[in-house]
């Protein structure tokens, strides 16, 4: 028998993102963690929810897992093959008909206490021109932190979690409030939350900062701190309870039974 | 009017050294792949890139040093390669002329070139690096006639006083290569699945490669016109190209390969076998240090110990691994045309790649 009631932190992250979708929302997914959560939240957590991918496909309920957003496990299981910039318009319109259906998930190597993100680049010694480290660039991610509700996936990671970072690609709370407005970005939409391996941080509605909200039964409000390379608030968090043994059971054997994005330890 | 070439003389007639050049496909979905490995044969160079979602593709044409300026929004085989690997080591070491856009931006600036627009206001960028940091400057940028004066200016809308948007250029391509299910000889195509930006690209270029996996009449292919996409007229060439999206996808015909995609990740992290030497000894001695601090710990010892027998290996000669160059040869350099490159792939592994019409895509090409 396998043994569902040890989990890892990937399958708690997977868990922490499907509980965060609510009913009936349209949900944007990348490949990798958000997808397994979206799955999950599809399956059994949030059956009514819609999740959508960049490349166009709308209302997507793949069998197995995909590896890109334009994959044709997508493809062949959505219910609208739109073009890139149909589904660029749809999510400007959501917002200019002051819609609130949209939560999308994007992730990012770096992370300022405002939910700024990066995804381009690293400097170290160098510039923007010649960084030291190069990753793919934006895709999706600028225009959904534009006009959508995100909710960032990260690695919590001391440099991951600075309180300046290099470049931003996806824009958060910018320097505060009003930050987003002055900037010409909309002013009503913006990060919700960052959920990462070692809790989920949230940002107050006064200064727009990152707190930490929840911690997991395997993580602590110190581990937090000690991880997060500027000064975060964990005054308010509370315990976030893990995933029962049955949702553990339906990651490993009906969403990524190929271990495509969640690895399961060796018993 | 028949516009049916071979591969080989629709590249050596549209495909000229510093073309304004877009494929189309995203990522590892429906890359024109048969047409890039025939460029990179014939030897075209100096393109300016509207690169699009981009995978293996446009990685390859850095990697070989095709490009003169890359205009960029995402570059990754998603799924197998994180960051595509010669893209990144070209950046990395200064060495490629790069713009960002985000990708939002990027794919309007394709349909607006499609629509005929002189220029494109959006509300995206705005706050961001995309907007502060230019990859080219308003000084180079003026020295390079196939690139704009500029990336991106902010304006004021006329319609809304005090509303800023962001002005973005639109692209004036030279050439757009794309891979279809179906083309028939006067250039009609039909994309099954999700068009991506091709459509655009072959309406908004001067020159048009249209590859397919079937070429079928000018009769058969309008028997149901919901289902054309492209108007021949758009087109200059139409290649028979089977497979011709390998190692990509090709919606309701093939999978990706996923050997050859992990092949090329694990190739392309070396640039050639010089390359492969410097970064397994460099590699060793980050291993040696590691090991070094924390003398107790075996596993780390362990670690070293192979990454030093690696780089000696790599050194001497008896054992260095797969490189770009030796992936490129292999599948590229070492076949005259597709038809060999398909022999090479073999039957069985082009049959296991093929699309379960009940699911969508292959459950056979794994094993």
């Amino acid at each position: 028998m396998a043994d569902y009631t040890k989990y890892t932190k990937q399958e708690m992250q997977a868990y922490a993102i499907a509980k965060n979708i609510k009913e009936n929302q349209i949900v944007i997914v990348g490949t990798g963690l958000p997808l397994i959560g979206a799955s999950l939240a599809k399956a059994v957590v949030c059956p009514s929810c819609h999740p959508i991918v960049e490349s166009g496909l709308m209302d997507c309920d793949p069998v197995e897992v995909p590896r890109s957003v334009g994959d044709n496990r997508f493809m062949a299981h959505c219910a609208v093959q739109w073009p890139n910039i149909r589904f660029i318009g749809f999510e400007a319109n959501e917002w200019i008909h002051d819609e609130d259906r949209l939560i999308a998930f994007i992730g990012g190597a770096e992370i300022d206490p405002y939910g700024n993100v990066n995804s381009t680049c690293i400097y170290g010694d160098g510039d923007y021109v010649k960084p030291k480290t190069r990753f793919t660039g934006s895709g999706g991610a600028n225009g959904i932190a534009t006009y959508c509700n995100t909710i960032i996936m990260m690695q919590h990671q001391k440099r991951r979690f600075t309180e300046k970072i290099d470049y931003i690609t996806s824009c958060g709370w910018m320097d505060g409030p009003g930050g987003r407005e002055k900037v010409g970005l909309p002013g009503n939409r913006g990060p919700q939350m960052v959920v990462t391996d070692l809790g989920i941080m949230k940002f107050d509605e006064e200064t727009k900062r990152m707190y930490l909200a929840y911690y997991y039964p395997f993580s602590s409000p110190e581990m937090v701190k000690e991880n997060t390379g500027f000064d975060i608030d964990v005054s308010r968090a509370e315990l976030f309870e893990g995933p029962s043994p049955e949702i553990i059971r339906i990651i490993r054997e009906e969403i990524d039974p190929g271990q495509a994005f969640i690895k399961v330890p060796k018993e | 009017m028949n516009k049916v070439y071979s591969l080989h003389d629709a590249v050596a007639k549209f495909v000229e050294n510093g073309d304004c050049i877009c494929f189309g496909g995203f990522t590892t979905n429906r890359k024109p792949y048969a047409a890039v490995a025939e460029i990179l044969r014939q030897g075209q160079t100096d393109f300016t890139v509207w690169a699009g979602p981009a995978g293996g593709d446009w990685d390859m044409m850095i990697g070989e040093g095709r490009v003169k300026a890359y205009i960029n929004c995402y570059t990754a085989n998603s799924g197998y390669t994180n960051v595509a690997r010669r893209f990144r080591a070209a950046i990395e070491a200064g060495k490629l002329t790069y713009e960002d856009y985000s990708q939002d931006v990027l794919m309007l600036q394709l349909h607006a070139a499609s629509l005929g627009l002189p220029f494109l206001p959006v509300r995206l960028m705005q706050g961001s690096g995309l907007m502060k940091y230019w990859g080219i400057s308003e000084e180079q940028r003026k020295t390079m006639d196939k690139v704009d004066n500029l990336k991106a200016v902010e304006i004021e809308n006329p319609f809304c006083p005090g509303q800023k948007v962001v002005a973005v250029p639109v692209p004036k391509l030279d050439t757009a290569i794309i891979h279809v299910q179906k083309a028939s000889p006067d250039g009609t195509c039909i994309i099954e699945g999700d068009e991506f930006h091709d459509v655009d690209i072959a309406v908004a270029a001067r020159k048009v490669i249209v590859t397919c996996d079937e070429l079928v009449s000018d009769e058969f292919i309008r028997r149901d016109p919901t289902l054309t996409r492209i108007f021949g007229e758009c087109v200059s060439a139409v290649v028979h190209a089977p497979y011709g999206a390998w190692p990509s996808q090709c919606y309701n015909y093939y999978d990706n390969d996923p050997n050859a995609l992990r092949e090329y990740d694990k190739a392309s992290k070396y640039l050639d076998a010089e390359d492969a030497k410097a970064q397994l000894a460099k590699a060793a001695a980050k291993a040696e240090k590691a090991a070094a601090k924390d003398p107790e710990n075996a596993k780390l010892a362990e670690a070293a110990q192979k990454a030093v027998a690696a780089a000696k290996a790599a050194e001497e000669g008896t054992s260095i691994p797969m490189t770009f160059k030796d992936y490129l040869d292999k599948w590229v350099y070492s076949v005259k045309d597709h038809g060999e490159l398909l022999d090479k792939i073999g039957g069985k592994r082009l049959m296991s790649l093929r699309n379960a019409p009940h699911l969508g895509y292959s459950n056979t090409h794994l094993k």
